[in-house]
């Protein structure tokens, strides 16, 4: 039998929390070595082992099959591959690490509450300002398939950001931006307004499996889903 | 050209594209890539291959030639009317088909004689098509978006209507959401009471003085793109914009007018009759579909066989007038594409209005079908 590999979040409060799920599913990790390794394993399971990984790199394991499961935000799965539902399976909400990830426009534009307001702005921005409106954001996918696909929206530019994307728009790099909050109390401090329907996703940490067909009739795999699902 | 991959029959190709007066000009492979994603929009960087230069700059590989000749006649000044011809590969990430393939094609820059540069690069595209597959019945569909604007004008929308539907055309979807809004308008809400109070007074110097002090204190003013009065000028059309309904005829109206599919000849005549029934004044943008046909037909088409379809459009805004697609008869597969694109030479930085139309050619799948005797 092939060796299940789960990525598991490296460090902070979801490395914690993904922990305290792990420990009530009756799924007790322990580290392989010493306290700070990155490998792990489950106490009482044969052929299951823990990587620990930074959450962006769990989203890419996954979408390359290189791990079975993974535990990291939907919104940066979503945004690492696509047809992200056919390629893995989310299997369970795990009830921490909620953020949104949303479209928030300048609170000044009194003119612009909905994505069609911006449809209207965007339209005619290169006439008015000689260039497209530009979005700051390191969600490019996420924000193709919400502007164009749902809304129409095609005449824009992205200005990848790494950070900061709230400081984008005063900072004269961007005109709006799409980012993750989870209070929105940084957008308001920035200034910045989300749009009514500008919610583009809701996410949170999840239990995600990359689907393989070996899978379907490994019974550690439906294993390890029930028992997290049980104590959610 | 040396290459060995190149399609059999090229020469063939470049033969006809001689016979009709171009001049074939080439473009590098490696493009900066920003007019591309300029003109396109992001969902083109998914389809593209981009690098980056050593200092930063965004490349790609060519995903299309109009775009590179275009620039290059702009660059190289020497003047108007020309016609462009070009043969070579571009790089496209597609569902079906390799990522590399061959595209030829013509554009024709200048000529200000509107209905008859259309007709020619329609008679281009068929022409050559015909000659490299001989015996083929070949399908063509035509879509006119000056037809479609003077419909919108011709029903009185206000202009900020009209600016979205125009903008929606080609794309069905988003166009369906518009008319809906425009069924069932919705009252602007959530406006603070001050700034309600100030735009139902019609008090805009208040308002922009307003706005503008909101910026300056929330350290907005240095780096704002949209100024003030921008701001509040699009406040107070927005209002308005929002009270606008059409009545259910019209809607119909327009309804109708977008599911009007049927042979190019009977085109005049239907367009005539819809406008009568609907007591609307198509003015130029018919007169010029009429004298298109009138070419066509002079050209020794057969209008018969072609298929007007009244929805058929681009959603770019560099897209003006005719678009048209050449098929086999019977079969999806777009063989040549073109379209008239007067805004785009401006938009790439001409100083001068030069009207512009042309098609590309898709090598690769007309020679699957010449491969399939």
């Amino acid at each position: 039998m092939s060796v299940i590999t789960i990525a598991l979040p490296s460090k902070g409060r979801i490395k914690e929390d993904t922990a305290a799920i792990f420990d009530r599913a009756g799924l007790a990790i322990s580290a392989v070595g010493n306290d700070r390794s990155y490998r792990g394993r489950i106490e009482g399971m044969d052929g299951v082992e823990i990587a620990y990984l930074s959450a962006s790199e769990i989203a890419r394991e996954l979408a390359s099959g290189a791990v079975d499961f993974g535990v990291t935000g939907e919104d940066l799965v979503r945004e690492g591959m696509a047809g992200a539902d056919q390629r893995v399976e989310f299997c369970a909400r795990l009830g921490f690490g909620q953020a949104d990830v949303v479209v928030a426009v300048p609170e000044i534009w009194l003119d612009v509450e909905t994505m069609a307001d911006l449809g209207d702005v965007a339209a005619d921005f290169r006439a008015r300002h000689g260039r497209r409106l530009q979005i700051a954001t390191k969600y490019w996918r996420l924000t193709q398939q919400f502007f164009s696909s749902q809304h129409g929206i095609q005449l824009y530019r992205i200005v990848e950001s790494l950070g900061a994307t709230e400081g984008a728009p005063a900072a004269g790099q961007a005109d709006i931006i799409v980012d993750i909050t989870s209070t929105g109390s940084t957008l308001r401090a920035n200034h910045l307004k989300i749009l009514s329907d500008g919610v583009i996703l809701k996410s949170e940490a999840c239990l995600v499996r990359a689907r393989k067909p070996d899978h379907e009739d490994d019974p550690r795999v439906a294993q390890i889903v029930e028992a997290v699902r049980g104590v959610l | 050209m040396p290459l060995i991959d190149m399609p059999e029959f090229s020469g063939d190709l470049l033969a006809e594209f001689a016979a009709r007066r171009t001049e074939r000009v080439n473009t590098p492979v490696i493009q900066p890539a920003e007019p591309f994603l300029d003109m396109a929009g992001e969902d083109l960087r998914r389809r593209i291959f981009l690098t980056e230069s050593e200092t930063g700059a965004n490349l790609c590989l060519r995903p299309e030639f109009t775009i590179p000749v275009c620039l290059r006649h702009i660059e190289t000044a020497t003047g108007t009317p020309k016609r462009y011809s070009y043969l070579g590969e571009v790089f496209r990430q597609r569902r079906e088909g390799a990522y590399e393939f061959y595209q030829a094609g013509i554009e024709d820059l200048g000529d200000k004689d509107i209905a008859s540069a259309d007709a020619r690069v329609i008679g281009d595209a068929i022409g050559i098509l015909k000659a490299l597959l001989p015996g083929r019945k070949l399908g063509v569909t035509l879509g006119d978006q000056a037809v479609f604007e003077a419909v919108v004008s011709a029903l009185g929308l206000p202009f900020g209507w009209q600016r979205r539907l125009i903008h929606a055309f080609g794309d069905m979807a988003h166009l369906e959401a518009l008319l809906e809004r425009l069924a069932r308008p919705q009252p602007v809400t959530g406006l603070y009471p001050e700034i309600a109070g100030l735009l139902a007074s019609g008090n805009e110097a208040e308002l922009v003085s307003r706005i503008d002090r909101t910026m300056q204190e929330t350290g907005y003013s240095t780096n704002a793109s949209r100024s003030p009065a921008e701001i509040a000028r699009r406040l107070k059309e927005k209002l308005e914009l929002a009270e606008t309904r059409l009545d259910g005829t019209a809607l119909l109206l327009l309804r109708e007018f977008l599911t009007l599919q049927l042979p190019l000849a009977d085109a005049p005549a239907a367009l005539a009759g819809f406008a009568d029934a609907a007591g609307l004044k198509l003015g130029p943008a018919a007169a010029l579909f009429d004298a298109r046909l009138a070419a066509l037909a002079n050209a020794g088409a057969d209008l018969s066989a072609m298929t007007y379809r009244a929805a058929f459009g681009r959603p770019l805004d560099y897209y003006t007038g005719l678009v048209f697609e050449v098929t086999e008869a019977g079969s999806p597969a777009v063989l040549a594409g073109g379209g008239r694109f007067d805004r785009l030479l401006t938009l790439l930085g001409a100083k001068d209005h030069i009207p512009a139309v042309g098609f590309s050619l898709w090598l690769d799948r007309i020679e699957a079908v010449r491969a399939k005797q």
